[in-house]
């Protein structure tokens, strides 16, 4: 039986790290969460985690810086960018520091979900 | 009893009170605390206990009859309305139906509850935004507090009630000025829906009782940006007597743009108040249409200084607007040459001279702003 695909939910409002933890573990991940940006860097470091869910607003750290700090410094991860700032900017500069994609909120789950699963497929 | 004795008696009874006091307030703060942290795990509990209903259909897990009942319920519904979207916010709406929340807050702000809980129930029920409320939410625009007549007209807003359109509107005229620009806020929200009783009530409303909610209702209709409403506006500048409601009507035809809005605001540029002229500039510079070029420009010679400014600030947003600021380098007003050549440096173009000077290859116009400039400095020293 194949191990169960890890995830790391990085986002400071615990509404949306409730939801998406219960909807993640439903789908059958191995869910972790972050509470601010250093904490999600510090986890993503590790290099536990199959994909990362990132919330480009956070304390301490923001979404883009973490994901230009970990291209810098040469780790591959592969994350999702989380942002309820939708402005054509923001999503330009997440694709194109590295995001694999960029969900805005309010999200809806079934589509989310169906974005984690292909890219933990691929 | 001698005076030191009552002396140190008053003392002892000032100082047992105190404590009294004190312990008093400590209390009521441990109490005020815990209740906070168990509204906060009552929420958390909520909002894990949804999550499951969203992400699996299938939940058993049942929320009891009390949730209507409990603010730390509704709180979990809001948070969770922003964050998901599409069948899941059904899904929050068939619960919080279920469970009968909207007629529970109903009753609430119907209560003789103190302001508070009311207050708390009107709150509720513009987030849950249930139309079947509507009624009683228009019904309380004109209760007598006046924070729960504003979270009335805010839920109406948000279900873009438009037969509370009217109702609102009436209110304009009524409330005190802080509470009327928070009702006109609620306006914004109807979109173009609002524009014609908006310029109804402009049309009614207009030299009577002060102006009182003309203004509000003025920058709503610029806000909302329908050009429908350029002629009302044009009428509305051209015949108000308040410089305050003209000055409105300017900043909204800005707004609201379109080719109607040019004539109005040309003409408002040779007003004899200066006010209404620096305002006229701003709002053409805002349209973005080179016809009023020429205009402007003649403003650069302005007497008043924020006419001059904003007209160069104007024409250096404009197409074709930058070599005019440039042709004012050769005016004989050097009050006319200052403000062209503030408006120039805000667009880069004094960089771009000095660019042009370092490699010479600066043109004529680029040398008498660099002189200007540099003569400035002189004068600044």
């Amino acid at each position: 039986m194949s191990e169960a695909k890890r995830v790391l939910v990085a986002d400071d409002s615990e509404t949306v790290t409730t939801v998406l933890v219960t909807a993640l573990e439903l789908e059958g991940y191995q869910v972790e969460t972050a509470r601010n940006g250093v904490e999600a860097y510090e986890m993503g470091v590790s290099g536990r985690y199959d994909l990362v869910i990132l919330d480009q607003l956070m304390p301490g750290m923001l979404g883009l810086e973490i994901i230009d700090r970990w291209q810098q410094e040469g780790h591959e991860i592969q994350t999702i960018m989380l942002s309820g700032v939708d402005d054509e900017r923001t999503v330009v500069d997440s694709l194109e520091s590295g995001a694999l994609d960029f969900i805005r909120k309010p999200f809806r789950l079934p589509e989310l979900l169906a974005r984690v699963r292909q890219r933990l497929t691929n | 009893m001698n005076a030191t004795t009552i002396g140190l008696l008053a003392v002892g009874i000032v100082f047992v009170v105190d404590i009294i006091l004190l312990l008093g307030l400590v209390t009521l703060k441990a109490f005020h605390r815990r209740r906070t942290e168990r509204h906060e795990l009552r929420r958390a509990a909520y909002v894990a206990t949804l999550s499951r209903h969203l992400a699996s259909q299938g939940s058993t897990d049942r929320i009891g009859a009390e949730a209507a009942d409990d603010d730390a319920f509704i709180d979990a519904v809001i948070d969770l309305r922003n964050v998901v979207s599409g069948a899941e916010t059904e899904t929050l709406t068939g619960l919080v139906d279920g469970l009968g929340v909207a007629q529970r807050q109903v009753a609430k702000l119907r209560s003789g509850f103190p302001l508070g809980r009311r207050l708390r129930a009107a709150v509720s029920l513009a987030e849950i935004g249930d139309e079947s409320t509507a009624p009683v939410l228009i019904e309380h625009l004109s209760d007598r507090e006046p924070e729960i007549r504003i979270q009335c007209a805010r839920g109406l807003g948000r279900m873009r009630n438009t037969a509370s359109i009217d109702a609102i509107l009436e209110r304009l005229g009524i409330e005190d000025p802080w509470v009327r620009v928070r009702f006109a806020d609620t306006l914004i929200g109807f979109g173009a829906t609002a524009t014609w009783p908006l310029t109804a009530y402009i049309r009614v409303n207009l030299g009577h009782d002060e102006n009182r909610g003309v203004i509000e209702a003025i920058r709503v209709l610029g806000t909302i940006g329908d050009r429908e409403v350029g002629p009302t506006l044009a009428g509305v500048l051209r015949v108000a007597a308040d410089p305050e409601v003209q000055l409105a009507a300017i900043e909204a035809l800005g707004f609201v743009g379109g080719p109607m809005a040019i004539p109005p605001l040309d003409n408002a540029l040779r007003s004899s108040d200066w006010r209404l002229r620096a305002k006229a500039a701003t709002a053409l510079g805002s349209i973005g249409d080179p016809t009023v070029n020429r205009a402007l420009a003649r403003r650069l010679e302005d007497e008043n200084w924020w006419v001059r400014r904003n007209s160069a600030a104007a024409l250096g947003s404009l197409p074709g607007g930058e070599q005019l600021l440039l042709n004012a380098m050769r005016s004989a007003d050097p009050f006319a040459r200052d403000a062209a050549a503030e408006a120039l440096a805000d667009i880069g173009a004094l960089t771009n001279a000095r660019q042009r000077d370092e490699t010479g290859q600066a043109t004529e116009e680029d040398l008498l702003l660099l002189e200007h400039v540099t003569a400035g400095k002189r004068v600044l020293v």
